[in-house]
């Protein structure tokens, strides 16, 4: 008789098998939406340590680290000029009722905070990426002038002054040595404290997502993200924009970049989703931790009351800051419309700078929170446009306190006329609320927006365009024939 | 103008008003939030139909509701408004109840927390007569009935004083005389449609109204506050700026509406619809069901609510999810033929149809709206059984198993549990645990424990805790029973006379307090201050010795009662309300699926018994109370523990049969003790008897068992080991792991699958190749060939003998593995698999599984036999061990090559070829 031909480790093998197999196939999947997520979050390299790659060089200013990176990464300064963290503009951009091209971007446009960038550069350009914007006179093509460190700093220690400079104190040497990934607090250096102070602009970015709670903010919070695990970077290009400098969607960092389009086990819930951004139900309050900035009335300016940079500064004016704002909600496709300088205003009723885009009839649009910034600003009373004050330097309001020679400077710098008759048109402007996601636990209920009887909900169905509330009357499909488009079609 | 017409006239006009409000936008319609969108404007009209303005009286609700709507007959079907009125009859009538009640329903029914007693006709011994029942229960009665009528249906106001009849007087209780009470002065209280139809009804002042005797105005004072009508010093003024020039209520004013869970919250229990935190003054002794149950219905998460919660922060869920959801009181209790949510039940519209169309239209639905709400099956409230079970439960809206698909055996717990046994895990308010009548307190109130809160319920700085409500079976209204949640409240109290029934509250007051009836009495102060501090706590105001008892005995025999005796009962109170998510609902199968399961988990009724009196359960409910009532002498608590084996249910991980795990344990460790035995003497002896060349068989290497064989034996092992350790997790899951029952019974389902799939294909090819033959013993010879194999085991074996019967590929096993194989192939197997598809086919069909005994009876029988198998396993595995050398049998089945003895050789018993001459690999 011969040795059997199979050999003993194939039966035990296919023995397991038919019982793993099985077992596998049947068995309940414990699958959670949020480990679906975490498979689209992405990982980074490890950074390389740059301790000791210096000592070669001598480090005396900002082009000079500038120039030692470049040395290793030839591309990385051309890359970074191509972006609009380097020219400050974006576009141009079509827009409808206008017809010349526009472009976008702080080099730009005016909003209703400091207004406009041109002759008033150096504190301005304090959070450009780049070393030397004092003037028109800058050159955006010099490579040396990019700031590297201000994204890849790690050690903590560098700080920007006027135009972009580093900090007299700032070792140079010490910070280019810490080099890597960028962190939230590089990011943060500028864009939590856009406004010229913490949580001043933006009521959904501050200095409290540093080491924020779990509640504050769930992504950052909970799970510990930086701010390039949404904001995907590839060559230095970087996700995402707000209609606070952009008009258009391009590059736009979503939620169902990572989350399913359909993420509630609940389909009652995931039957909003196509009409009701994540975050409308998500981010029920806005600056939860720190106050931002919601009205600024310059027309107060230039007065002598006691000072208090939340309530009264004689350069700026009066203001209003809030805690825990119930953000604004209104129809949102992702574009938006925006206030050019040279727009003829009606100084009776606010001019918006950026009317974000949509309507019930517009099925890309969804409704969306917003931040919505008050403030009265300086137009030109003859012409009936908002103007660009000269605020800072030699002439500027914020030396002189003299309104008509920082209407006549600042008008000459962005080459308008000035009548020489000025007053304070009321304007607004809409922030995209978007950050400091709560947990799922803290976001609204059914009857934050849904109310019977008298008691008023969140959301004003007829103002949004509804005849009335959708749980009773219907969605927008069956009330105007709107069939909302899903995120994913959209993209 | 009749009614109807009027009606309808008003519905062509709103339609009109309708089209036009659409054309003008519809920004108008926020204009009329504040009003009623729907109701006209209508005059305020007294008793005789003049417009109160004009005369100045109380507003009718019957004349001006009833210029348009059919109070007559909203008020005969309502029993808001019988209360209990039409069933009234002699004390005692009532089956089941206690013998001094005299209807089922509030008006002339008897409820231990309630406690005051409406006085039976002919009973000189006064607690309430009508108006004082009026006075103490008319402040959650909705008017009308009782209060207009007697049982006969004469008119209050039509009745002459005759001595002592509880209709016509009251008791004074400051001079304990009885009052002839004029119902001319007083008038009546009709039905208040204000009360559940008016955005803010001012229940406080038409309590006041009633408490003052102003029965008539009670109606026109839950009207203050709207500016319809102030009152000023004693006098009820009309705001004639409140009306149009045509003596119409003014349209700001006509507020009337669908009622919301605030007006049923009003009467029933803690109502919080809006988005500022509930706060504990939001519950109040009147609402009865929160006290009594711990219910709150509210949208509101916990955590964000102003109670003094338990690890609030984590309190994720909302108090009710319907409430969070926008589902009213009214979407659920509705009017029984409200066109929008009637549906014939199932039982009586024919099989073919889903949907009857034919209903009232609108116009007569408010003509003749029916005010009998529908409702649930609940313990309490027998008031007009037929409306039990009307309304939708939540089986009518939700599609339980379409979201249940991850629970194993779907349809078995549904037909065990009710829904809110999951979904309601929980209460988050302080509720009733003792109601202690056997004491009074000087404000004249029982001496109330509640549950779920540490410390006094009334200082909002106590902790609440919260508590699980016990699970109990409930016959429902199909018949059929389910285990729901409920409150357990044990009530004690005195009673006397025969017919017994209860003491009244006077008499508690004159027994325990002073004569000023402003504390309790000095002589009730020495017997009770424990703590010697010159007061009575709540702590010290109980009957807990028989020196006590007695002496408030004598005291009430003193009083002139006969025969006091304390009577203790214990009453469920369902809960149907605050009802979780499933996120938040009971998920975790060990909460029943454990040693310590809530089924079976103790519930405390009461920290102290008064007088030692066992109370008793009031089995006037539908609710079945199997289990063990227990007094505990250490931890001083009185509990109830369900007992559900007794109403016939076995849950696995949870119940075991003692005897069979007494069995089955013996099996397995007298297998044990047999190997270590057995196995011990033959390592002995193989010392003793060191390498005998004379007894070493002659050996030949065979090709023993074939691939198939082996895949299928050992496919046959891995899936018994894995059976028997994932069944013993769903046995005994306390001891072994903990593990999730949602993955380890379904693995066992998989496992015990393979496991018959492989049998099955292992029958056909033992037929098929002739194989069978070697499970079959040769008759002739077999018990005595048997009794060799024995007696190789027991002698033999030790010496070094050849095995008696040589290990052939034709004859693997011996007489003693034959039989064995037979037991465990044929009987042993067969059976598990039997009782195994048995209780698994309980996942699709149910019935099949009760109609074999249920798990009771499959479950322990299954148990027994894996407690077979694990014994078998064990000795199977030993005797592996007697081949050739004691891992030859293992490597045979492993790699199909045995070495054997030889045949034939001496010393080995030479059976003909075709007896069974099979060697060694044991049994």
């Amino acid at each position: 008789m011969t040795r059997p031909r199979v050999p003993w480790i194939v039966g035990a093998i296919v023995t397991v098998l038919v019982i793993a197999i099985p077992l596998y196939f049947f068995l309940p999947k414990n699958s959670s939406k949020a480990e679906e997520a975490w498979a689209n979050v992405p990982t980074h390299p490890v950074h390389t340590d740059h301790k000791g790659l210096f000592t070669d060089y001598t480090l005396e200013s900002g082009s000079d680290v500038t120039n030692a990176c470049l040395d290793c990464h030839p591309d990385a300064a051309q890359e970074v000029m191509k972006t609009s963290h380097w020219t400050w503009e974006n576009g141009p951009y079509e827009l409808e009722g206008r017809d010349e091209l526009v472009y976008g971007g702080k080099k730009h446009l005016i909003n209703n905070f400091c207004i406009g960038i041109t002759d008033n550069e150096p504190p301005c350009t304090a959070c450009h990426i780049g070393y030397g914007w004092e003037d028109e006179s800058f050159d955006f093509t010099q490579e040396e002038n990019v700031d590297c460190l201000v994204c890849h700093d790690n050690s903590g220690a560098y700080i920007k002054k006027n135009a972009g400079y580093p900090a007299d104190s700032v070792d140079l040497l010490a910070v280019a040595e810490s080099v890597g990934n960028p962190t939230r607090e590089n990011c943060g250096s500028c864009h939590f404290r856009g406004g010229g102070g913490d949580a001043v602009k933006h009521g959904d970015l501050d200095n409290s997502l540093l080491h924020p709670s779990d509640e504050l903010d769930v992504h950052m919070g909970k799970y510990d993200f930086s701010c390039t695990d949404c904001h995907r970077t590839e060559h230095h290009d970087i996700a995402g924009k707000s209609i606070s400098v952009s008009m258009d969607d391009e590059n736009q960092v979503y939620c169902t970049d990572c989350h399913n389009e359909k993420p509630h086990d609940d389909e009652r819930l995931n039957d909003h989703t196509a009409t009701v951004a994540c975050q409308t139900c998500h981010i029920p309050e806005f600056a939860r931790k720190e106050a931002t900035k919601t009205e600024w009335l310059w027309s107060q300016a230039g007065q002598d009351l006691p000072q208090n940079p939340h309530e009264y500064l004689k350069i700026k004016g009066k203001f209003v800051y809030e805690k825990n704002v119930v953000p604004t909600y209104a129809w949102y496709s992702g574009t938006a419309d925006r206030y050019i300088l040279g727009d003829k205003i009606d100084p009776t009723v606010p001019t918006v700078m950026n009317m974000p885009h949509g309507g019930i009839d517009d099925p890309e649009a969804k409704i969306f929170p917003f931040k919505v910034h008050n403030a009265d600003q300086v137009y030109d009373t003859v012409y009936n446009y908002l103007l660009q004050p000269k605020t800072f330097g030699e002439g500027g309001y914020w030396s002189d306190f003299d309104w008509d020679k920082a209407n006549r400077l600042g008008s000459e710098a962005v080459g308008m006329e000035y009548s020489g008759e000025y007053g304070f048109a009321p304007t607004q402007m809409y922030w995209p609320t978007t950050h400091m996601v709560a947990p799922a636990k803290d976001a609204l209920q059914c009857e934050s927006c849904h109310t019977k009887d008298d008691a008023p909900g969140r959301l004003d169905w007829e103002a949004l365009g509804y005849q009335g509330d959708p749980m009773y009357y219907g969605g927008r499909e069956q009330q105007l024939g709107v069939a909302p488009v899903s995120t994913e079609e959209q993209k | 103008m009749t009614r109807r017409t009027r009606l309808f006239r008003f519905a062509g006009i709103f339609t009109l008003f309708l089209i036009g409000l659409l054309a003008m936008g519809g920004s108008a319609q926020v204009a009329l939030a504040q009003t009623s969108p729907i109701h006209p404007t209508f005059p305020l009209l007294d008793e005789n139909g003049q417009n109160v303005l004009d005369s100045g009286a109380p507003v009718s609700t019957m004349a001006t509701c009833g210029s348009c709507h059919d109070t007559e007959f909203i008020a005969d079907h309502s029993f808001h408004v019988t209360v209990g009125l039409d069933q009234f009859t002699a004390p005692g009538a009532i089956e089941g109840s206690h013998p001094w009640e005299m209807s089922s329903g509030m008006f002339g029914g008897w409820d231990a927390t309630a406690y005051r007693y409406l006085t039976p006709p002919g009973d000189q011994e006064f607690d309430l007569g009508v108006p004082d029942w009026i006075k103490t229960y008319g402040l959650r009665h909705v008017g009308g009935g009782p209060a207009m009528e007697t049982p006969d249906g004469t008119p209050l106001t039509e009745l002459t004083v005759t001595a002592g009849d509880p209709w016509t007087h009251s008791y004074d209780s400051e001079t304990g005389e009885l009052m002839a009470w004029d119902w001319s002065k007083s008038g009546v209280e009709e039905m208040n449609c204000f009360l559940c139809h008016f955005p803010q009804p001012n229940n406080q002042a038409r309590k006041d109204a009633l408490e003052s005797g102003e029965f008539q105005w009670a109606n026109t004072a839950t009207l203050l506050g709207t500016g319809i009508v102030s009152h000023e010093g004693d006098e009820w003024v009309w705001n004639p700026d409140a009306f149009q020039e045509d003596g119409e209520l003014d349209a700001d004013h006509v507020t009337i509406q669908d009622p919301t869970p605030e007006n049923c919250g009003a009467c029933h229990g803690a109502v919080h619809m809006s988005t500022d935190p509930l706060t504990p003054a939001e519950i109040t002794p009147d609402d009865w069901h929160t006290i009594r149950t711990g219910q709150i219905f509210s949208g509101q998460r916990l955590k964000d609510t102003g109670l003094n919660l338990e690890n609030k922060q984590d309190l994720d869920r909302s108090l009710d999810v319907h409430a969070e959801r926008n589902v009213e009181c009214s979407d659920c209790h509705f009017a029984v033929n409200n066109p929008v949510y009637y549906q014939e039940p199932l039982e009586t519209r024919p099989g073919h149809l889903l949907f009857d169309p034919r209903r009232l239209d609108f116009g007569e639905y408010l003509l003749r709206p029916d005010h009998n709400f529908a409702r649930g099956q609940t313990a309490q409230h027998a008031v007009k059984p037929e409306y039990q079970d009307a309304m939708r439960r939540c089986e009518s809206c939700h599609d339980a198993e379409s979201t249940h698909d991850w629970l194993p055996y779907t349809e078995l717990h549904m037909d065990t549990l009710s829904c809110e046994s999951c979904h309601i895990p929980k209460l988050y308010a302080p509720a009733m645990q003792l109601d202690d009548w056997t004491v009074i307190t000087p404000d004249g109130q029982a001496n109330v424990t509640f549950r779920g809160v540490e410390g006094d319920v009334n200082d909002i700085h106590s902790l609440i805790t919260g508590y699980e409500p016990v699970l109990l079976e409930q016959t429902e209204v199909t018949g059929e029973s389910r285990l729901t949640p409920f409150n357990l409240i044990t009530t004690y109290y005195w009673v006397h006379e025969d017919p017994e029934r209860p003491v009244r509250v006077e008499d508690l007051k004159a027994v325990y307090l002073n004569e000023a009836g402003d504390d309790y009495a000095p002589e009730i102060i020495t017997a009770f201050d424990a703590n010697g501090d010159g007061t009575v706590d709540s702590a010290e105001l109980r009957l807990d010795s028989d020196e006590k008892v007695q002496m408030i005995k004598d005291r009430l025999v003193g009083l002139g009662l006969t025969n006091p005796q304390i009577r203790g009962e214990v009453r469920p109170y369902n809960v149907n309300h605050n009802v979780a998510h499933g996120d938040y609902a009971t998920k975790d199968c060990q909460v029943c699926h454990s040693q310590d399961s809530l089924i079976s988990r103790s519930f405390v009724l009461a920290a102290y018994r008064p007088g030692g009196v066992d109370p008793t359960i009031k089995g006037d409910n539908n609710v079945k109370f199997t289990g063990d009532m227990a007094w505990d002498d250490e931890t001083n608590t009185l509990t109830f523990t369900p007992a559900t084996t007794e109403s016939g249910l076995y849950l696995p991980g949870h119940n075991h049969v003692d005897w069979v795990g007494w069995i089955g344990l013996f099996s397995l460790l007298a297998t044990l003790a047999f190997v270590v035995i057995h196995g011990g003497l033959r390592l002995y002896e193989a010392g003793k008897h060191a390498h005998d060349p004379h007894k070493e068989p002659e050996m030949r290497t065979v090709y023993m068992y074939t691939f198939y064989e082996r895949a299928w034996h050992w496919l046959q092992a891995i899936t018994i080991l894995m059976l028997l350790a994932t069944g013993i997790v769903i046995h005994r899951p306390d001891t072994f792991g903990n593990l999730d029952f949602g993955i380890v019974v379904p693995a066992h389902n998989v496992l015990a699958a393979i496991l018959l799939i492989n049998a099955v294909f292992a029958v056909f090819y033992h037929f098929a190749s002739g194989e069978i033959r070697q499970y079959l013993p040769e008759p002739r010879g077999y018990f005595r060939q048997a009794l060799m194999q024995v007696d190789y085991y027991m002698r033999g074996i030790f010496r070094g003998d050849p095995h008696p019967f040589a290990k052939t590929p034709e004859h693997k096993l011996n007489p003693l593995q034959q039989a064995t194989y037979f037991m465990i192939l044929n009987v042993l197997l067969p059976l598990q698999i039997l009782t195994g598809i048995a209780m698994w086919s309980a996942m699709r069909w149910p019935n099949v599984m009760r109609s074999l005994g249920g798990l009771t009876w499959l479950a322990p029988f299954h148990t027994l036999i894996a407690w077979f198998f694990a014994s078998f396993v064990i000795l199977h595995v030993y005797l592996t061990t007697t081949g050739h050398t004691p891992l030859e049998g293992i490597k045979a089945m492993t790699v199909g090559w045995e070495e054997v003895e030889v045949e034939g050789r001496e010393g080995t018993a030479v059976a003909d070829s075709s007896a069974a001459g099979a060697g060694s690999v044991g049994a």
